[in-house]
């Protein structure tokens, strides 16, 4: 295990794509520590900015990064992974693992926008809140998050799984708005609430929402499920399943909790 | 005295080319064709500006020479080690061009005004993209106008009058006569009523007309206009129809006409609330017209929603052109932040928030934008040129700007030239210096120099040329 302490409070956006156990793999401290990190303008070497420790484990062990302390300001942790585990004792900056395929990352504090944006594979837990574009891409693609796993304890921000494609994210806390826009596939399941729009110009894929939530005046009432089906797991409802967004000729299907939303009551009447 | 024709004002984002200048002994004393905002700045530009430049030193501003307020900027911007440099909207592409090229050298993140103002229209159409037309084109040939969260007639003043409902076009009238009519029936009845008041000492009321659904004038055969506001603006008062939508609803408003436009259905009764049956007259009537525009305003990219309001509005062009043709444009603010998007695309890739830091440009909105990255406190020294952002800066961005070095270069006293170390005042671009500036809708047009400017004043671009010299001076004494 790879243990980055780093030498002070870093004040600076550091661009942090060397942080990967792809590239650490088969290197030794030194060569880790010449990797390069761009601090703010200038460039700079990782041994300037973190104390590495190497804590070698049981050769079984996967191979692991953990670091120590605050790293808000590190961008691009984890891009591009394929395999091991990055494991942040604090908050994570913003593209946290972007365009990873394989292995897990672990926050333990909160994390930066864009969190697994272009996300192909592999997990990612965020014990604190995460902010907006969670696995959603780069601006002006459309191919966002397309496999693996997001898991946000806390609440997360405006247009979580943007142009999703495939893959799970799991918000235990509330959700901002715009959850799910222009999805395509996958799933969103939010425990808490939701501010609103989920769904908006989705095409298909699946969103669930077990807290309050207004809905897209473009969404139609289908049926009433008792439980929904999230990951293999079942979610006792009963749950109101809407379909939508019309506008975008979509198919997306929208379940938003019947107890937590009594004021969907009116959409029942065109079940009847 | 002298008469200069053909000159363009630099204030909004409309740039009328057609304003002629009575100049006597180097001073402007009457602008034609001008609107209040423009004769304003024509007039009295010179009123309250600087003219020297001035560092601060033991907290007071002290005038300096050119030399030593430049090598002080250049200093302060060499030292930096995440500076950014913000405005450019109200100065010349050139100069844009030169500071663009000082940015590359110092490594900075290069912002400007779009950032709080139609950022959001360049994201979402970088997501699904724009049909647009140039102004001459809705001026001749466009049959509906929609004004949708924009104001012209306190925002862009001649707008209406050059392009939309009161323009003579090849193909399509102006509507001045009949709203001149509306207006008189409007005085009319208030003196029939103040009379009839004085007569029958008691207050007399005309019974509203209640139309039902759209008012009958929409359906006319001539040029229509619609607004659509979270209020009855001046520009609404003057059009042929107006809808109040409920503030922070208008996505769900464009989504919907999206599905009507498209013959769908909707299970609710009323969306930002106007009624589903009105909805539809309003979507048959775009459906209905030979060519139609929507021109937004910050009331779509500032209000709840920001870039998804445009990424709705520019589908729902996209779905009406189906149909019939249907275009789209920002009321942009500034006279050339169309252009300072065009530079900055021309010369990094990106229109704005563009980080040059690492050496190469990068550009993520909400992570190398202005705001954001003075609300996370990260910039450790700030270049504001041609823009206020203390002003209109949220105050957390605002207080951490005013923490670090801060330079100014701009000839107007403002709150953000208050807080600043360095301010080296220019010449006003447009009056007293010449240059190039992007109109609404793309079309450069150039920009006049009309009287002198003070010897002490250089223009942007000049100023820029020479912190740029010296910082390359600078940075090769240090290697």
């Amino acid at each position: 295990m790879i243990i980055l302490d780093p030498k002070r409070a870093f004040r600076f956006p550091i661009e942090a794509k060397n942080i990967s156990p792809d590239i650490f793999a088969k290197k030794s401290s030194k060569e880790i520590a010449a990797l390069q990190m761009w601090e703010g303008n200038r460039k700079g070497a990782l041994g300037d900015l973190f104390n590495i420790k190497n804590d070698s484990g049981s050769p079984s062990e996967e191979f692991t990064i953990k670091i120590e302390g605050d790293a808000s300001k590190l961008r691009n942790i984890g891009a591009r992974m394929s395999m091991g585990h990055i494991v942040v004792d604090g908050d994570a900056g913003m593209h946290l693992g972007e365009d990873m395929s394989g292995g897990t990352i672990t926050v333990a504090g909160n994390a930066g926008s864009w969190a697994g944006s272009k996300m192909k594979g592999g997990t990612i837990e965020i014990k604190g809140n995460a902010g907006d574009y969670i696995g959603a891409p780069y601006r002006g693609s459309t191919k966002g998050m397309n496999g693996g796993k997001i898991i946000i304890h806390g609440n997360a921000g405006y247009e979580v799984g943007c142009f999703m494609r495939n893959g799970l994210i799991q918000i235990l806390g509330d959700v901002g708005l715009f959850a799910g826009i222009h999805m395509s596939n996958g799933t969103i399941f939010v425990q808490g609430n939701s501010e609103g729009r989920a769904g908006a110009q989705m095409i298909n894929g699946k969103i669930v929402i077990c807290g309050h939530t207004p809905v897209m005046p473009t969404f139609t009432i289908d049926s009433i499920k008792p439980k929904v089906k999230v990951d293999g797991e079942k979610i006792e409802g009963p749950f109101y399943r809407f379909i939508g967004d019309l506008a975008d000729n979509g198919n997306g299907k929208l379940f938003v909790s019947k107890t937590k939303n009594p004021h969907l009551s009116p959409y029942e009447k065109y079940l009847e | 005295m002298a008469v200069i024709t053909g000159v363009t004002c630099p204030v909004c984002g409309t740039f009328c080319d057609d304003i002629e200048l009575i100049i006597e002994n180097n001073v402007i004393v009457e602008a034609r064709n001008a609107c209040a905002m423009g004769a304003a700045k024509f007039l009295n530009y010179s009123a309250h500006r600087t003219k020297k430049p001035l560092i601060r030193k033991n907290g007071e501003l002290v005038e300096v020479s050119m030399d030593e307020a430049v090598e002080k900027a250049a200093k302060i911007l060499v030292d930096a080690n995440y500076p950014l440099m913000y405005g450019w909207s109200n100065t010349s592409c050139e100069a844009i061009r030169t500071g663009l090229e000082l940015g590359e050298e110092v490594g900075a993140v290069m912002d400007n005004t779009s950032t709080v103002c139609h950022g959001p229209s360049i994201l979402s159409v970088q997501d699904v993209g724009i049909p647009s037309a140039t102004l001459g084109q809705l001026r001749h040939r466009a049959d509906l106008i929609i004004y949708w969260a924009s104001n012209p007639w306190s925002a862009h003043p001649r707008h209406a009058e050059r392009y939309t409902m009161f323009s003579d076009g090849r193909f399509e009238g102006s509507t001045w006569k009949s709203y001149l009519s509306r207006l008189r029936g409007v005085m009319s009845r208030k003196k029939i009523q103040r009379a009839s008041n004085l007569v029958l000492k008691q207050d007399f009321c005309f019974t509203p007309q209640v139309e039902e659904g759209l008012p009958s004038s929409v359906h006319q055969k001539r040029r229509r206009t619609i607004v659509i506001d979270v209020r009855k603006t001046r520009t609404a008062d003057a059009a042929d129809c107006f809808f109040q939508v409920e503030p922070g609803t208008d996505y769900e408003l464009l989504q919907a006409l999206r599905v009507l436009v498209n013959d769908g259905e909707l299970d609710v009764d009323e969306v930002a609330g106007i009624p589903i049956e009105t909805l539809e007259q309003l979507a048959d009537l775009l459906v209905n017209c030979k060519l139609g525009i929507i021109f937004f305003g910050l009331g779509l990219t500032m209000s709840k929603g920001k870039h998804r309001n445009i990424d709705a509005a520019i589908n729902l062009t996209r779905d009406l052109n189906k149909r019939t043709k249907f275009l789209i444009m920002p009321m942009r603010g500034h006279y050339n932040v169309t252009g300072v998007n065009i530079v900055f695309t021309w010369q990094t890739g990106y229109p704005f928030a563009v980080d040059l830091s690492n050496g190469y440009p990068r550009y993520n909105p909400g992570e190398t934008s202005a705001v954001d990255i003075l609300s996370r406190d990260e910039a450790d020294a700030t270049m504001v040129i041609a823009s206020d952002p203390v002003a209109h800066f949220p105050r957390a961005a605002s207080k951490n700007i005013a923490k670090h070095p801060l330079i100014a270069i701009d000839p107007e006293v403002t709150p953000t030239t208050m807080l600043a170390d360095v301010i080296i005042p220019p010449a006003f671009v447009g009056i007293e210096a010449e240059g190039t500036a992007y109109r609404m809708d793309h079309v450069p047009l150039p920009l006049k120099k009309v009287v002198e400017p003070p010897e002490t004043c250089l223009s942007d671009q000049e100023i820029l040329q020479r912190i740029l010299q010296k910082v390359r001076e600078l940075r090769r004494d240090m290697n």
